[in-house]
């Protein structure tokens, strides 16, 4: 049924990919549309086919994908699944242009930041050199960066993660497209910057007269900045609408669940005058940088963690909040003695810890523990979970049997809720949020007394992300554990954390419960990153 | 669209069941599907059973000597007798005419010296794994020969010959690969994890190594080695200076990837759990590291084998009465036992058919371990 006003109409398109263990359809029947001006919202999680959808629109589907016999892409009534791959390379950077999520990647670092945003526009028509600079320029005031002139020379190296993005931004609109394909814009960019860049492409949709499909796995970037949502799952489109209507009375459970799935409740309360479990004091990691010429060396010194504190309670999860670079890793990877650092009194119950040797620390190793951030690379790919749970306890000697072990091992994948089957299977075999747990249960067999987490659940999709919130509380409530939780969400943080830290360059900016901190920032930095987590742009 | 119907949200249901395949599984598989790989691994194959069972397979000993054809051509197996009719497979002797008017002699196949194949006679006794056996795949019973690839100048069957070669050469090739690949993992390895001081020094030394001119390395060794030495001497002594100048590039490669590997979350989670760093090395680093190394070893063992046959060519390599491919080609060093005697370039397609098995092995190993191949 298409409607007259409709921009682009996606029909009943179906992608499948061929591989090893044969074919997998990763987008089924999908149907929507997008009106002129409009912005629709894909939305799902990880896997949902949402990215398929939009490479199969661009006609960028990877080799191997084998798209349906029914599928009609109409752009404008013409049916962009018939063209040739000549024809679409008209259209692309032209009517429909894309943004992808990877700044860092998507520039290419050769070539001067002027340069590449001029290729996209002489690459479509022929313009003299003046006039192409005089609208590349233009067109880097309109996405806000600063300095045009100045960056114009630049490479892509010598900009910021959100000022890259930008120039990905500039190099989309280059042609004024009637389409801008966003493939989770913002994801890879920091809290602060995130907000920065949808308000600037809600700015540009109506100084543009542009249609935007945004995809994202984000429900709070829907909200700001969509009409109209669809949302996905396992390849099919679940539930179509406006956004309001989505949100106010979503009518799939699926919908339903993603919405529930924003991180909710409050840290259990804490008695106060718990004795400290872990306490760094002082901390200062330095690292110095040779810059200059070759026969003008210069050491510069970088504090990337310049005397700041911690105290962690028994039973307390202290955040540690910041935008990437901050320190916030550093500093906890310095106070559990897995990072170097200059400076600092490291106490563990009553223990200090900072002279220690490597020999010395084995029988701390044990009660403090970590879980890291990217579930895919903190398992070893070649051993089975078994092997994998079982070292720390051979390591320190725990459990006098195989037997005994065996016990440990599943009582810790009972605590994490993963099924005894999972012993014998590898890494690969899991998704993200099973691996995540597994992380977890690495570092509980040991029965630590305090868990180090860095950004947990910064790689997971988002019902996930609640789901190992809730397993970190249960977690802290049954073992009486003792967490620094590091993140850059203050959603999650607000969550599960009963004091926080506010990190920039290196240095505290302001400390206290969460509620205080988040009710009442007492500095900009912070109102900042308060208003990009909690704040709806208007 | 189902909106209906109530869906399951159990996240953690994800496809659990079914075989667990374990990586080297995975990696069979894959390597199933490459057509090329496969065609490698069945030649590289039938290439290394030659050499194992080359007595049974070769019908004389190398130098056995038939004295009445020196220089023969091939000869061609019939299976049509002088009348017209179907027989059991001969071949047949020659006749050496004199042209009269270039007094160049050639051979005429005459069935005066007809010449019936017969299987799994006895002959020349040979060495199997410590039994001593006297059978062959086939030959002939009448006292005659049978020469598939023609004979040299000494009469001895160059078939023969040639796939007794392929034992030393292949051995050649193992032994440089096994040692450079034990040598290059355990110096790349040790140099990647330690770092500091001690990775300076070791790839200073590779650096060193990697710069040895190596042909007049080869050559002298010929000037080092005393004539009248044990060619099992020489033979060893050739393999060292081979692994001496491949190990060194193994260790650098590795060396790469450890410092990229000893960063990577698994094994700073090893560290937290407080493994030691022989632990870490040997249960979480080299196994990583598998992939590559045997990627590499396929890789170059085709080198070796190239190498051996070029200085051995040259009479640098390995010594008479050693028989390896390089050893034969030796004997067409000059262009006119080249033109009256073409035949002894066969090791040259030996050579040629199993650098291109072990490459193509390679290629199909290299691409089946991936880990990076989305499938």
């Amino acid at each position: 049924m298409p409607m007259t006003n409709s921009l682009l109409s996606v029909e009943d398109v179906n992608v499948s990919f061929r591989t090893t263990l044969g074919i997998v359809e990763a987008v089924k029947n999908v149907s929507f549309e997008v009106g002129r001006c409009e912005t629709l919202a894909v939305v799902g999680e990880s896997g949902s086919g949402k990215s398929v959808t939009a490479r199969a629109i661009m006609g960028m589907l990877a080799p191997n994908a084998i798209v349906g016999e029914n599928s009609k892409i109409l752009f404008d009534g013409d049916d962009l699944s018939t063209w040739s791959e000549l024809e679409l390379q008209e259209i692309r950077g032209k009517r429909i242009s894309m943004i992808f999520q990877e700044p860092l990647t998507s520039l290419n670092p050769i070539y001067r930041i002027g340069d590449q945003i001029g290729e996209i526009i002489t690459s479509h028509e022929s313009i003299s050199k003046q006039d192409l600079k005089a609208r590349v320029l233009h067109l880097m005031g309109e996405v806000q960066l600063p300095d045009p002139e100045q960056r114009y020379m630049q490479y892509p190296h010598e900009l910021s993660g959100g000022q890259r993005q930008r120039v990905m931004i500039a190099m989309a609109l280059a042609n004024n497209p009637d389409l801008l394909i966003a493939d989770e814009p913002t994801t890879a960019l920091d809290v602060t910057v995130q907000a920065e860049i949808l308000s600037l492409l809600k700015d540009l949709q109506t100084s543009h007269n542009m249609a935007i499909l945004l995809i994202t796995h984000d429900l709070g970037v829907v909200s700001n900045v969509s009409d109209k949502v669809a949302v996905m799952r396992r390849g099919e489109v679940v539930e179509r609408g406006s956004t309001r209507d989505v949100f106010d009375n979503p009518q799939h459970p699926y919908t339903r669940h993603l919405i529930d799935s924003e991180p909710k409740g409050q840290p259990d309360p804490i008695d106060e005058n718990a004795p400290v479990v872990v306490e760094g004091k002082d901390m200062a990691v330095t690292y110095t940088l040779k810059s200059g010429g070759f026969f003008t060396p210069k050491l510069v010194d970088l504090n990337a963690v310049d005397n700041v504190t911690a105290r962690i309670h028994e039973g307390e999860t202290l955040g540690i909040v910041g935008e990437s670079g901050s320190g916030k890793t550093t500093l906890a990877m310095s106070i559990i003695r897995l990072g170097e650092y200059q400076k600092g009194e490291i106490t563990f119950k009553g223990d200090r810890i900072d002279q220690l040797n490597r020999k010395e620390l084995l029988p701390y190793r044990s009660r403090m523990q970590v879980v890291f951030q990217d579930p895919f690379s903190s398992l070893n790919p070649r051993m089975i979970i078994r092997q994998i749970l079982e070292e720390g306890l051979i390591v320190n000697q725990i459990g006098a049997s195989a037997a005994e072990r065996d016990s440990l091992v599943r009582q810790a994948l009972d605590d994490v809720q993963m099924p005894h089957s999972s012993l014998e299977r590898f890494p690969h075999e899991f998704s993200g949020g099973q691996r995540q747990r597994l992380a977890i249960a690495r570092a509980i067999v040991l029965k630590p007394e305090f868990i180090l987490l860095d950004e947990p659940t910064s790689a997971l999709d988002l019902s996930i992300q609640s789901q190992i919130i809730d397993l970190l509380r249960d977690l802290r409530r049954r073992h009486g554990l003792s967490y620094m939780f590091i993140s850059h969400d203050l959603k999650v943080v607000k969550a599960l954390c009963h004091n926080v830290i506010v990190m920039q360059h290196g240095k505290v900016m302001e400390a206290g419960p969460t509620a205080d901190v988040l009710a009442n920032p007492q500095t900009a930095y912070t109102r900042r990153l308060v208003d990009a987590a909690f704040k709806v742009i208007a | 669209m189902s909106n209906t119907e109530s869906i399951e949200f159990d996240m953690n249901a994800e496809d659990t069941s079914g075989p667990s395949l374990s990586y080297w599984q995975l990696v069979r598989k894959r390597f199933g599907r490459h057509k090329y790989g496969v065609a490698g691994l069945i030649f590289v194959s039938l290439i290394l059973l030659t050499a194992i069972l080359a007595g049974l397979i070769a019908p004389y000993s190398p130098s056995e000597k038939d004295r009445s054809s020196i220089y023969t051509p091939p000869q061609t197996i019939r299976i049509i007798s002088e009348e017209g009719g179907l027989t059991r497979p001969f071949v047949l002797g020659f006749e050496e005419v004199m042209d009269p008017n270039t007094f160049e002699i050639t051979f005429e196949p005459t069935f005066e010296k007809k010449q019936t194949i017969r299987f799994f006679v006895s002959g020349s006794e040979y060495n199997f794994f410590g039994l001593t056996l006297d059978k062959h795949l086939f030959g002939t019973d009448e006292g005659g020969f049978v020469h598939l690839l023609g004979t040299d100048g000494l009469g001895r069957d160059v078939f023969s010959r040639m796939v007794f070669g392929a034992r030393i050469t292949l051995a050649m090739g193992l032994i440089v690969m096994g040692a450079a690949c034990i040598i290059g993992t355990i110096i790349g390895v040790t140099s990647g994890y330690l770092g500091g001081a001690t990775d300076t020094v070791i790839q200073r030394l590779i650096e060193f190594v990697k710069s040895f001119p190596d042909l007049p390395l080869y050559l002298a060794l010929v000037a080092i080695v005393p004539r009248d030495a044990d060619p099992m001497a020489v033979f060893i002594m050739f393999a060292g200076i081979l692994v001496l100048l491949q190990w060194a590039n193994l260790a650098r490669e590795l060396r790469g990837k450890v410092i990229a590997i000893r960063s990577v979350e698994f094994v700073r989670a090893a560290v937290a759990v407080g493994a030691t760093d022989r632990r870490i090395v040997l249960r979480h680093i080299v196994p990583n590291m598998s992939s590559h190394i045997i990627v590499w070893a396929t890789y170059v063992l085709p080198e070796v084998i190239l190498l051996e046959s070029f200085l051995s060519f040259l009479g640098v390599g390995i010594q008479q009465p050693l028989v390896s491919w390089g050893v034969m080609l030796n004997s067409v060093r000059d262009f006119q036992s080249l033109a009256a005697a073409p035949w002894l370039l066969s090791p040259v397609a030996m050579i040629i058919l199993s650098v291109l098995a072990f490459n193509a092995l390679g290629d199909g190993l290299r691409d089946a371990m991936d880990p990076y191949a989305n499938d």
